[in-house]
């Protein structure tokens, strides 16, 4: 929590140097990876989303486009976008990439085949080759309720059909599911250990503080150096940076499930933009009635948010934490 | 059909089992989420139990506050899925 100081506005996270909050972090990259982790460069998993490119472009500012890789970690369900965002992306940076399919290593694990059995369980008729599958939560974030996934598959003919995950199938799908960013992470320390670099990590804030990421997955990485950031500010940075338009223009997605689906219907219930503001008059203890006014909404739903980011924080401390011994 | 009682019962069997609570801590109107006696994974273990229990379905759209957020109102709205799913019985309903 910072020293409250500011009345409560709509641009209370507005960067106001930029170039200043760009060196900052540059200087401490660098720091960590040359100095504390003794490593030679950065490796950065790169997806053609707006976090990995902010962290690409980050990096290469901090180390030299010479002294930084991107790795392009397809797999069955992801995007063809994806790919093609995340080459334009390098090209830009100058940097080199190498892309690894990891389809073949998920089929190993039997990520796809165990999804598709719970989904199955759920829906008898489900069809894994035609039709697509997603999670997402269907409560609103002003219900003072915890977050309950429901299971959405799509038919060819565009028919959405929803239904309540019951929990050993949404824990199954969720564990199947995790091998995709798992099996990412295990690639990049590849990478990272026969250049002798570290691995650079891409959550913003939201992710790392409520708990959106996979312990050992995305969370696995040797430094994340926008995990202080707003999503807001990180899109400051990517204007800043000169991450290409047609990543800054793509609706955030999580491109691990079959159905398209983005990060606001699966986690997050609310625009980056609310969530933002909302998240640090929560940390910062800002009156309820204030943030009501400013952002036109009523107390109880405010009050009503608050309490679902307590819950969210404190459920999701085991993924922050480190082993215990 | 299910008395109120005896679904109450139950249901604080069950909450005293899952959260390894006391039971003089928790009355019919204790509110579960605000006392952080549930979380996400807690509410879908406690739609387990109802399933499981009472044969009661819960769909995407009663997943609401009014129909959880006491011993009270899981009571409530198990007795009003039976009863429609059996609308002849006489469901007795103790205040």
């Amino acid at each position: 929590m910072e020293e409250r100081t500011k009345s409560f506005s709509k641009e209370i996270l507005k960067l106001e140097n930029i170039e200043l909050v760009c060196d900052e972090i540059c200087q401490k990259l660098r720091l960590n990876i040359k100095t504390e982790l003794k490593r030679r460069g950065a490796i950065v998993g790169i997806s053609g989303g707006i976090d990995s490119s902010v962290v690409l472009a980050l990096a290469t500012r901090a180390l030299g486009k010479e002294n930084v890789v991107g790795i392009l970690l397809p797999e069955r369900d992801s995007s063809p976008d994806s790919l093609m965002l995340a080459q334009k992306l390098a090209h830009k940076f100058g940097v080199k990439t190498f892309v690894e399919d990891i389809s073949q290593a998920l089929e190993g694990f039997g990520c796809y085949k165990r999804r598709d059995e719970a989904v199955t369980n759920v829906f008898p008729d489900f069809d894994p080759i035609q039709d697509k599958a997603k999670i997402e939560i269907k409560q609103t974030i002003s219900q003072n309720i915890p977050n309950v996934f429901s299971l959405t598959i799509v038919k060819p003919n565009g028919t959405h059909i929803s239904r309540l995950l019951p929990s050993k199938e949404y824990l199954q799908i969720v564990a199947s599911t995790n091998f995709k960013q798992r099996s990412r992470m295990s690639m990049l320390y590849y990478y990272a250990e026969s250049l002798h670099y570290s691995v650079v990590g891409t959550p913003n804030k939201h992710e790392v503080e409520q708990g959106f990421f996979v312990k050992y997955g995305d969370g696995g990485a040797d430094v994340m150096p926008i995990g202080h950031l707003y999503k807001t500010q990180v899109y400051q940075l990517a204007e800043h940076l000169g991450v290409p338009q047609e990543i800054i223009d793509r609706t955030p997605t999580t491109d691990t499930y079959s159905a398209e689906q983005t990060q606001e219907e699966f986690f997050y219930q609310m625009p980056f933009y609310e969530m933002d503001l909302l998240w640090y008059a929560w940390e910062n203890d800002y009156q309820i009635d204030e943030v009501a006014m400013v952002l036109n909404k009523e107390t109880s739903e405010i009050q009503n948010i608050f309490k679902n980011f307590e819950r969210k924080k404190k459920t999701t401390e085991y993924l922050r934490l480190p082993p215990i011994f | 059909m299910k008395e109120i009682q005896d679904v109450k019962m139950k249901i604080l069997q069950y909450i005293l089992e899952a959260t390894s609570s006391i039971e003089n801590d928790i009355k019919d109107n204790t509110l579960l989420f605000d006392e952080g006696l549930f979380d996400s994974m807690g509410l879908l273990f406690l739609i387990d139990f109802i399933r499981d229990e009472f044969k009661v379905e819960t769909k995407d759209d009663e997943l609401v506050v009014e129909n959880f957020s006491s011993i009270n109102s899981i009571a409530a709205f198990i007795l009003n899925k039976l009863e429609l799913k059996e609308p002849k019985k006489m469901i007795i309903i103790h205040k």
